[in-house]
């Protein structure tokens, strides 16, 4: 019978940690871990051409310690920018003249087809005007003029599909690789890999939109069942991390001289506990909270940012709830720079959310009103997102960051039935990367003349992540974790790196 | 599974390994049978097909290598194919034969062999022929059970071994036995017996989840019985709050939570039955095999609540037009069912052959479906208690319940004619109802009252956000603030979106909407304070256009007039009919005026006597699924719903003696047969699995180290005989879980103590071996519960609704928010506590606390640093340590010395020695006693079992 062993201490491997501790155990024990991995070599030996599962070797004190990466990485950090709601890819980055032409016409085929919410109307063209772009004309629309000044940094996939049409399983789908809930997500998978370079602040940190958290909620940055040392972080610039602070009541002098005290006591009764892993783990867990409760305030205070970067994100905005909202989506963006700036290994930034509004109200879900809601929501996004691209460009952080914007499916080229907007669409969407490792200008696949479906270079969601692991150095196949029976992968057990987006 | 006595497998072959090794010799007896059937030019499989195949296939699927599980050397493969699940050949049809497929397949990297040039035509043409002449194989060639046929350990049958001769007084105990025979050969040996203080904390946070209390220690430490140790345990295993903590191990298995997750993730508010079900199974010893009965048919069993286990996992109740969409979203519901039972009770993956056939383990696709054909009529849905209803109730419900079956039967009678009927259809002119705003106009009448009644709907209970009457002015005199009042048949209860008042109120949308409280009918009446003259109504589902869903398709509108009681001032039937989900009462319209009238009244009737059978059960609700007998189910190509393949009856694994259905089986029956075939004695898994996972529980680690998966993919045991010699004791003691609890915790392998030593963390620093007790950080649960209990604010109440760390804003999509403050109805065990998928606990979350969207056989237990800002800074510790300031002072006055002493009992179950004493006074002397509780609950002694 074929065989995958692997090791399964509930925080996995401890070769590492044992293998660089000073401890006099450290040698034997690493005398047992290595007739272990004895016997894993014999095990793979029978798995006939299958690529046996790479461990990262995780020191349960220091569960986010960097790691190597399986091979030689073209990014170190990932900044994902998330847009909840499906962002139509025909009003933004997929220009389609045929809707033009054949604006108020039925799409050829289309009139059997039943979407989300039911039937289609006619073909309808985008309300904003499509211009070229940049020294590559990229054509993009006037609804985030300032992202389509970045153009040229811009790598687009057009051709990306899903395996859903509802946005809480379309959520989880690009942000876990599965539809149902509680698959590890890709900053977990990223973090579990590769740790992250800053030990003081969280390794994965996700900042939800100041509206709320999308529709998938947590499950957007859960470490489904990878241990919760990656699961992301939340937190924003309007609301800080939680516990963060000594709760009320409490003085600086009693909060130091308390954990002083724990510090003493713990080390005192562990002392008839030496060599154990998690026991030390869980003092040292002390320790990084300790670096994160003087790291975390310092990184969320953003007053000691110039008024013209202030200025540059949009922070200043004001004088209605729109612009209200841009400022506080703005003060998210530099937030999320100044954590890649620190080696924060995953920053997952939301636009949109489900809380304070349903369909399109707070979120990219334009089924009926298209036009009126996009207008709010492009101009919250635009200016923020672009001005982050750009300010890490001039910082130099894109040499060693990803960035990825996405969204969970895309929409229909027609208008539904009796309404003025556009239903959902998982059969062809717009990505975009920037940053390490990326080639740009660039766009890869396309849609039909209609938008509707992705006929060149079809990319699958898989796929899509695939060729995120390997610019981080991962292989997607061989970053697993065994969990009830089965070898978990990201990409399930499908996925295929895009070679061609790569720099 | 390899019975002992069967024949081995080569006799099975077509072709021994030694005819494969020297082609040629392949000629054996049946070629001399089969080639009497010779006839014309009709292809012979041993002499025409076999050569072809020779060349170009047996490299790859044969015995020893079998590529995608394929092997052509046995007819078993070729019945049963490869991964794939697909049958290799469809007799008298090469077309549609996936052999033919993949030989000719115009992609080459599709096509096989994958190598070289490929089979010529000719001999294709070869294979095609022998297909179409009916693709007879040699008779008496191949066993059915080959593919069946393991030698892996977890499918032999449980053998009772010998417990190994005692070396020494410590392992007397036969568990102590194994355990010492298996360290011998690592040369470890145990460690010295653990003190009493450690010994009760262990006993009682690894059994009840929370610590002892001092006087419980101090109590044991003189407690000079012999037999002292055996009467606590037994003492501890017979307190409530023991099945308080086994329940909520059980309920991570079974991935059980208090909402439906996905987006909507509405409340379950019914769900907590089953965990109440559960607390008790442990707490009376209920023998495992009647467990494992009652949650798979516990409707059957007489315990309704038990079959939550079905239905504890997430659904996604937001279905596509989709088709394909809605049906993998069964698939999924289905697949949550089969990898739930198959995992639970068998630790078995069977979920891994929804696609392919497993890859480890002895399972084809097609079993995978028989497990689903099994599940194929549970739905996700509460259904009533009956239980609890006194014997007269239940007289009276059965007696409406066989009038209602009387009407129903009628009415059926009038669908009956209605098909026979001549009368032609007389549709209306009216524009259909839709969800906006719909209008009635009529002669000016003069009424008391207006009543509303709703014959049918879209979907579920119907739903209207205002009901508007018009005067002659033009006014709408339904408004309450008109002093007007509403009634109706009744509400859907719950939802303070949805309520009567709102249906006169003004304001629009589903957040101001009435809800019948009875699908598809119900009716809602204004009261005028004097008599009105109206002429025009006017109302609509949802004037805000966000939802169309329980839209009222079939009603009539009546008046209450001084003059003549009621009488129809309006109603569908001049309606266009709507064009949605299909109408149940559409015959009406087929029937003459006459009998539409008749008709109509027996469905009134019938909406009245089940509403009344409802109001007379008053039965309270339970989630624990909704049955109905199922349509056929069929093999799923890939597991895509849109790629039927032939219909598969109900059926168990055949990898264990396998139990037989009929395919039209009664559902009940299906699940009855299926716990039987779980629970058989030769079974060899169900025993197994369950005294590893006790293991698993009590020591941190399994004596298989897979607990849900004991397939060729899991870990060995490293303790096989004890791990038999338990399931053989299980069984003998008519499946009693406390009996080998009993038996583990008397053992001196659990007595031992936790102090690690130089050899044993070199040789085995995992503890394999149980040369020490490992150490482990408590979960989530035991950790809150322990705070509340030693600050002495514990709430012991058991069972009912639980309760809430999340405030609740009630939605179409529902939203949680983490609770800020907290009191007393916060203070229940962690298991009562409601729980919402994907939304953890704000503080205990991040101890590796399951959400309930997947089956935990085991919880990581990370230990991280936003877990100690949560237990360092949180509200809640600052609170629970300030009432535990409070308990010390209270027992020890000002005196600070007793203060520690206590503290040092309460929390770590041990007396504080100088060092400990000196540092704690230094703190509480200049910070306090609160800061010292605060710290002492984030120490490791207090966070760990030792």
């Amino acid at each position: 019978m074929k065989r995958l062993p692997r090791k399964l201490h509930p925080l996995l491997d401890r070769r590492q940690f044992l293998s660089h501790s000073g401890t006099a155990l450290s040698g034997m024990a690493l005398t047992h871990l290595l007739r272990r991995d004895g016997l894993l070599a014999a095990g793979n030996d029978v798995l006939s051409g299958k690529v046996s599962p790479l461990r990262p070797g995780i020191d349960p004190a220091h569960p986010n310690a960097p790691r190597h990466p399986h091979f030689p990485a073209r990014a170190r950090q990932v900044l994902m920018i998330f847009c909840s709601g499906a962002v139509s890819q025909l009003d933004t980055f997929d220009y389609k003249p045929e809707l033009w032409r054949r604006h108020g016409q039925p799409m050829p085929g289309g009139k059997d087809l039943i979407t989300f919410q039911g039937e289609q109307g006619d073909l309808a063209k985008s309300p904003w005007t499509f211009r070229p772009r940049g020294q590559s004309g990229k054509m993009i629309s006037d609804l985030v003029p300032r992202l389509g000044g970045m153009a040229d940094d811009l790598c687009f996939i057009h051709s990306l599909t899903s395996e859903t049409n509802t946005h809480g399983p379309g959520e989880n789908f690009m942000c876990t690789g599965f539809t149902l809930d509680g698959f590890p997500s890709i900053g977990a998978w990223t973090t579990y890999a590769l740790g992250s370079e800053t030990e003081s602040l969280p390794a994965y940190v996700a900042i939800p939109d100041p509206r709320g958290t999308p529709q998938s909620s947590v499950n957007c940055w859960g470490p489904g069942f990878l241990p919760a040392a990656f699961q992301g972080t939340d937190f924003n610039a309007t609301n800080p991390l939680r516990n963060l602070h000594p709760p009320a009541g409490i003085t600086p002098k009693q909060d130091l001289k308390t954990r002083s005290f724990l510090t003493k006591l713990n080390r005192h009764q562990m002392q008839e506990y030496p060599g154990d892993s998690e026991l030390a783990a869980r003092i040292s867990s002390y320790e990084l909270a300790a670096s994160m409760q003087l790291s975390v305030p310092e990184i969320s205070d953003l007053s000691a940012e110039p008024r013209h970067i202030l200025k540059m994100y949009g922070a200043d905005a004001a004088g209605n709830s729109t612009q209200d909202l841009k400022a506080a989506y703005a003060r998210n963006c530099i937030l999320a720079r100044r954590l890649v700036e620190k080696g924060v290994r995953f920053v997952q930034l939301f636009n949109g959310a489900y809380q304070t509004g349903g369909e399109g109200v707070s979120n990219w879900d334009g089924h009926k009103a298209l036009e009126k809601q996009y207008k709010i929501h492009g101009e919250i996004l635009d200016q923020s997102t672009a001005a982050l691209l750009t300010d890490l460009k001039q910082r130099g952080l894109l040499e060693n960051t990803l960035v990825v914007w996405c969204t969970e499916f895309g929409r229909m080229p027609t208008f539904q039935k009796g309404a003025s907007g556009r239903d959902h669409n998982p059969k062809g969407f717009t990505a975009f990367m920037t940053g390490a490792g990326v080639k740009a200008p660039f766009s890869y696949g396309a849609t039909d003349p209609f938008g509707y479906q992705a006929v060149e270079n079809v990319v699958t969601t898989h796929d899509f992540h695939a060729t995120l692991l390997h610019l981080l150095g991962l292989d997607h196949e061989r970053l697993s974790y065994y969990h009830n029976g089965i070898e978990r992968r990201l990409t399930n057990v499908e996925g295929r790196v895009i070679t061609d987006v790569l720099g | 599974m390899h019975h002992p006595g069967s024949d081995p497998i080569k006799s099975t072959t077509l072709f021994s390994k030694e005819s494969l090794n020297r082609l040629g010799l392949w000629t054996f007896s049946f070629l001399l049978t089969v080639s009497s059937f010779y006839r014309g030019e009709a292809v012979d499989f041993s002499t025409d097909v076999i050569p072809i195949l020779e060349r170009h296939c047996y490299e790859c699927h044969n015995e020893n290598k079998s590529k995608a599980s394929l092997r052509l050397d046995i007819t078993d493969g070729w019945s049963l194919g490869g991964d794939s699940g697909e049958p290799l050949i469809r007799a008298g049809q090469p077309g549609s034969s996936l052999l033919i497929q993949r030989i000719t397949h115009s992609d080459p990297s599709e096509r096989m062999p994958p190598e070289g040039e490929g089979l010529s035509s000719k001999e294709i043409e070869t294979i095609q022929g022998w297909i179409r002449d009916g693709a007879s194989l040699p008779k008496g060639g191949a066993s059915e059970n080959s593919f069946y046929q393991t030698d892996h350990w977890a499918f032999q049958p449980i053998q009772r071994p010998d417990v190994p001769s005692a070396t020494s007084k410590s392992t007397q105990h036969p568990i102590d036995a194994f355990v010492a025979a298996r360290q011998e050969d690592m040369e470890l040996s145990f460690s010295k017996e653990a003190d009493r203080f450690s010994l009760l904390r262990r006993l009682s946070l690894l059994m009840k989840g929370i610590p002892p209390t001092p006087e419980e220690l101090l109590r044991f430490q003189t407690d000079r019985d012999p037999f002292a140790w055996d009467r606590w345990v037994d003492m501890t295993l017979s307190h409530p709050q023991y099945g308080e903590k086994w329940a909520r191990h059980w309920l991570d298995v079974v991935r059980y939570a208090d909402s439906n997750g996905f987006e909507t993730n509405r409340e379950r508010k019914t769900a907590w039955h089953y965990r109440d079900y559960v607390i008790n199974a442990f707490n009376t010893d209920k023998p495992y095999d009647r467990f494992v009965h009652e949650q798979l048919a516990g409707d059957f069993f007489g315990e309704e609540a038990a079959t939550g286990f079905l239905v504890a996992g997430p659904v996604d109740i937001v279905k596509s037009p989709d088709i394909s969409l809605t049906l993998m979203q069964r698939q999924n519901e289905l697949d949550d069912m089969i990898n739930t039972t198959s995992t639970a009770f068998l630790g078995l993956t069977v979920g891994c052959a929804r696609c392919h056939t497993h890859k480890f383990d002895p399972i084809h696709q097609k079993e995978y479906y028989g497990l689903q054909a099994i599940f194929a009529g549970v739905e996700h849905g509460e259904r009533p208690l009956q239980k609890n209803l006194p014997a007269d109730q239940k007289r009276k419900i059965e007696e409406l319940q066989s009038q209602l079956t009387d009407l129903e039967s009628e009415i059926n009678r009038w669908k009956e004619k209605s098909t026979t009927s001549v009368k032609p259809v007389q549709s209306g002119t009216r524009p259909p109802v839709n969800a906006r705003l719909n209008e009635e106009t009529f002669e000016p009448v003069d009424a008391q009252a207006v009543r509303f009644t709703v014959l049918a709907s879209t979907s579920g209970e119907p739903c209207m956000d205002e009901l508007e009457i018009y005067d002659l002015m033009d006014l709408n005199v339904a408004l309450s603030s008109l002093g007007t009042t509403a009634s109706a048949s009744g509400t859907l209860p719950g939802y303070a979106i949805h309520q009567l008042k709102h249906i006169h109120d003004g304001k629009h949308g589903n957040q101001h909407s009435w809800i019948s409280n009875s699908a598809g009918s119900g009716w809602v009446q204004i009261d005028f304070p004097s008599t009105r003259t109206i002429q025009k109504i006017i109302w609509s589902r949802d004037r805000n256009e966000e939802f169309t869903d329980r839209l009222p398709t079939r009603y009539f509108i009546e008046a209450k007039t001084p003059a003549s009681d009621w009488i129809r001032i309006a109603d569908s039937e001049n309606r266009i009919p709507h064009n949605g989900k299909p109408d149940p009462n559409a015959f009406l319209s087929l029937l003459s005026k006459e009998d539409r009238d008749q008709a109509e009244s027996l469905l009134r009737q019938r909406e009245e006597l089940k509403s009344n059978i409802q109001r007379v059960s008053r039965t309270e609700m339970v989630w624990a699924g909704k049955f109905h007998q199922p349509e056929p189910t069929h093999r799923l190509y890939r597991g895509d719903p849109m790629q039927k393949r032939e219909a598969v009856p109900p059926g168990t694994l055949q990898v264990i003696r396998p139990v037989s259905m009929a395919s039209n089986e009664p559902e009940q029956t299906r699940r009855v047969k299926l716990a039987e075939w779980i629970t058989a004695h030769d079974n060899p898994l169900t025993a197994r699995v369950m005294v590893n996972r006790i293991w698993n529980y009590v020591f941190g680690r399994g004596i298989v180290g897979t607990p849900s998966d004991f397939g060729a993919n899991g870990l060995p045991p490293t303790h096989p005989e004890l791990l038999d010699w338990l399931a053989d004791e299980f069984i003998r003691s008519g499946w009693s879980v406390k009996h080998i609890q009993r038996l583990i915790l008397t053992s001196h392998t659990f007595r031992q103590s936790s102090q690690p030593n130089a050899t044993g963390l070199a040789k085995d620093a995992e503890g394999l071996y149980l040369w020490r007790f490992t150490p482990r950080r408590l979960s989530a649960e035991p950790i809150r519960d322990s705070i509340l209990a030693t600050s002495g604010v514990l709430d012991p109440r058991m069972g009912g609704p639980g309760f809430y760390l999340l405030d609740v804003q009630v939605e179409n999509v529902m939203h949680y928010f983490p609770k800020e403050t907290f009191g007393p109805p916060e203070f229940r065990r962690m298991v009562y506590m409601s729980r919402i998928r994907q939304e953890q606990d704000a503080i205990f979350g991040a101890f590796d606390c399951p959400d309930g969207n997947q089956v935990i056989p085991n919880r990581s237990r990370s230990n991280t640093p936003i877990q100690a800002l949560n237990l360092f800074n949180s509200p809640f510790i600052q609170q629970q340590s300030n009432i535990l300031a409070e308990r010390l002072r209270a027992a020890c006055g000002e005196e600070m010395n007793d203060q520690i002493s206590q503290a040092f009992l309460l929390l770590h179950a041990k007396m504080p020695d100088e060092i400990e004493i000196q540092m704690s006074k230094d703190l509480i002397q200049s910070e306090g006693l609160e800061s010292f509780c605060r710290a002492l609950y984030n120490s490791s002694r207090f966070l760990f079992v030792f």
